[in-house]
């Protein structure tokens, strides 16, 4: 039997801290020190963080929406008068370019101004989760600027001057094309031939043919495939089950990333999402992932890092919430595995949907 | 998305130990520790920038995320995005990147124009590489500095620096996802497979649970011989089960196993599963029990016997009860998955409540 006292430091060491969480959201969003500089073309990533954070949270009230929706759409890159530009468009990461500030059109001629396809993903997101309607984004434009995207092995590029490519761009495409309900900016065919060649003899998914397997190139992966709605199309039951396997292997207390690495917060979002979508997640252990989990919780100024005793960042401390998400922790809202974003938020791009096919509908 | 996996997680590898901070306002001077005498001249005071117009960042009346700029940051990005507007092509500009990039060596931006100066000025690419080696060493989990690097290597047609230099960067960290990548982009664009087994083999000495190794040996030996022929196969199985007997509890190595073998015949390999069995009284593991699991599969899949499905059950509970706990649930399900694919129940054709198909009863698959 445990003393009254170990019990209750057991309870201290695991209680989640979720009003430390909120204020670290806040403060993300807010202002970073300059040894955040490396982030500064990711602004937009590190903003749906926060913001799908305090969603996850339920503390969206705590923030001024209509603000950051008009900052969002202001790093859109619109179609300029001649609409040159189109196969540039979709958002940018922030305003490091030195475009002037800006929430409508038409787009402004700059030699180096262009979308980022991660950027583009997390704009979309982030304006569904502030409970806009989209009605600003130029659909058509994000979908040219998408399709120039993607190279003749199914793979994506980040942006229009040329990036390394990988799986992960195809996933924030499919995301794009998910959301915006309108699959003509990728060729999906191809877009299901790179994810198939990435997969590796070890049942996992690198980020391109011959790459180690990986958590997060597996999550891409899979996350994908099942947005295009093509799943059990591009995969066996025998490969289904082969890669269950391999992510279920990387449960050691939290989740690792690769075979014979170090556990790490994330991986409870990567990997748990996967195992999610296969069905699978429910034959994981949820005690051990979640001590683990919060073990990376930093009791001062809240988030979670990919280590105990370790610096919190904005990426850590999301996905850490939605690994805890995954297993039900209370509280928190439901993610939904493949967009990463909460149920609600995607209940929201639902009935968004069903008005544009409404409104299709009802043109002349 | 960059700056967001394993692969590249500057912000939780900062190097200071103060916490977050929760208020930064303004700007900070260039601090006396690190310019004693002010030598630092803003670009907005040297005449020989005087004919540019800085253009400051513009995030409108609400900016999210904003990060608070040093003067001195300000004051070079201010000059960056001016040559950016105009698409000055000069020396001056060559030279500001590099102070850029310094400051920020993820902004994909400044890599961009760094290489559309190059080739406008004809620069010297030889020297580019060496820029960019140093970089690299300092900043190996970038993505921006490895991208560079190849197009440099690309535009030079010369990749006879690069095995040596990943070797030495993986000599600092054996599993950094980029340094591979790279390396296997050198390999098969230049056709450099002659000693990459070798080097891998020695890796393998040096951590042989180094799960990167094990993927690039299956990289060279797929793109060279191949494991059709039975000699090679062979050859690969042995391998695999000595270096299990030096390291029994190593996923990598099993992994590798049965990633040769899923596709060729587990179960039909001969001497393969006696071995497994003896490994199994002094050598075991979950990977191996795991392994034995796959085998009885793979065996049912093509001769349902009734002792060898028991087999696999067993092993299933073994896992499950003893030697695998943490994965519990999920062995008991393979157990009930096996149970009904299998097992006498089968010819009922009922789904189990988690899902799955019994397609075949007992009886000879054909």
């Amino acid at each position: 039997m445990n003393a009254p006292e170990k019990v209750l430091e057991e309870f201290e060491q695991i209680d989640f801290l979720r009003d430390r969480h909120v204020r670290f959201f806040q403060r993300t969003l807010q202002v970073l020190p300059e040894r955040y500089a490396s982030l500064e073309t990711t602004r937009l990533t590190v903003m749906f963080f926060a913001v799908s954070g305090l969603d996850v949270l339920d503390a969206l009230d705590v923030i001024d929406r209509n603000n950051m929706i008009e900052w969002i759409y202001s790093l859109q890159v619109l179609p300029t008068e001649d609409q040159s530009n189109l196969s540039r468009c979709g958002f940018r990461g922030s305003s490091h370019i030195g475009i002037p500030y800006s929430v409508k059109g038409p787009g402004v001629l700059h030699p180096y101004d262009s979308g980022h396809v991660a950027m583009t993903y997390t704009g979309l997101t982030s304006l569904l989760i502030l409970g806009d309607d989209l009605s600003r984004v130029n659909k058509q434009a994000c979908l040219a600027g998408l399709k120039a995207l993607q190279l003749e092995d199914g793979s994506f590029c980040a942006v229009p001057e040329g990036s390394e490519n990988d799986i992960r761009f195809i996933y924030c495409a499919a995301c794009i094309c998910y959301m915006l309900d309108d699959w003509s900016g990728m060729d999906i065919q191809k877009a299901i031939e790179y994810i198939r060649g990435s997969m590796s003899y070890d049942n996992g998914f690198g980020q391109g043919a011959g790459l180690e397997s990986h958590g997060g190139w597996t999550f891409c992966a899979i996350a994908s495939l099942c947005l295009m709605g093509r799943l059990e199309e591009a995969l066996s039951q025998r490969e289904l089950d082969r890669i269950r396997r391999w992510c279920i292997m990387r449960q050691q207390s939290g989740f690792h990333g690769r075979p014979n690495k170090p556990v790490d917060t994330c991986y409870s979002f990567w990997v748990g999402a996967t195992l999610e979508l296969l069905d699978v997640f429910q034959y994981t252990n949820y005690e051990k992932n979640r001590n683990y989990i919060l073990s990376t919780q930093d009791r001062l100024v809240g988030g979670f890092a990919k280590w105990p005793d370790s610096h919190p960042d904005p990426l850590h401390a999301y996905l850490g919430l939605c690994g805890l998400s995954l297993i039900g922790e209370p509280n928190l809202r439901k993610v939904h595995p493949a967009l990463n974003i909460t149920q609600r938020a995607f209940q929201h791009l639902q009935q968004l949907q069903q008005t544009w096919r409404d409104n299709a509908g009802t043109c002349t | 998305m960059s700056g967001l996996e394993e692969t590249s997680n500057e912000s939780s590898e900062l190097k200071e130990d103060n916490d977050f901070d929760v208020e930064v306002e303004g700007h900070v001077e260039v601090d006396y520790a690190s310019d004693p005498f002010r030598l630092y001249m803003f670009y907005r005071d040297r005449k020989e920038w005087a004919d540019l117009e800085p253009v400051p960042q513009d995030d409108g009346p609400n900016p999210v995320v904003k990060i608070a700029y040093s003067e001195k940051f300000s004051d070079v990005y201010d000059y960056f995005r001016a040559l950016l507007k105009k698409d000055e092509r000069s020396d001056r500009a060559f030279a500001l990147t590099a102070e850029a990039i310094e400051l920020n060596a993820a902004n994909y931006t400044v890599w961009h124009y760094r290489r559309v100066l190059l080739q406008a000025l004809q620069k010297d690419l030889r020297e580019e590489m060496r820029y960019i080696t140093d970089i690299i060493e300092e900043q190996p989990k970038n993505y921006q500095v490895w991208h560079h690097r190849r197009m440099v290597v690309e535009w030079l047609n010369d990749p006879s620096e690069e095995l040596e230099f990943i070797a030495d960067i993986l000599s600092q960290d054996a599993k950094n996802y980029h340094a591979w990548q790279h390396r296997q982009w050198v390999i098969q664009e230049y056709k450099l497979w002659d000693n990459e087994l070798e080097f891998v083999e020695k890796l393998l000495e040096e951590d042989v649970r180094n799960n990167s190794v094990w993927n690039q040996r299956h990289f060279v030996i797929s793109h060279t011989t191949g494991y059709s022929s039975p000699a090679i196969l062979d050859r690969e199985v042995q391998y695999c089960l000595n270096q299990i007997r030096k390291a029994p509890h190593n996923e990598s190595a099993w992994n590798y196993l049965k990633g040769i073998l899923q596709d060729r015949g587990m179960s039909s390999h001969p001497g393969l599963l006696e071995q497994v069995l003896e490994l199994k009284e002094t050598h075991c593991s979950p990977y191996l029990l795991a392994f034995l699991v796959d085998c009885y599969e793979d065996a049912l899949e093509n001769n349902n016997q009734k002792e060898t499905l028991n087999r696999a059950l067993e092993v299933c509970e073994y896992l499950a009860q003893e030697k695998d706990t943490i994965r519990k649930e999920y062995w008991l399900f393979l157990q009930r998955s096996l149970e009904s694919r299998f097992g006498p129940s089968a010819a009922s054709g009922e789904p189990l409540a988690d899902g799955t198909e019994p397609p075949a009863g007992q009886q000879e698959l054909s």
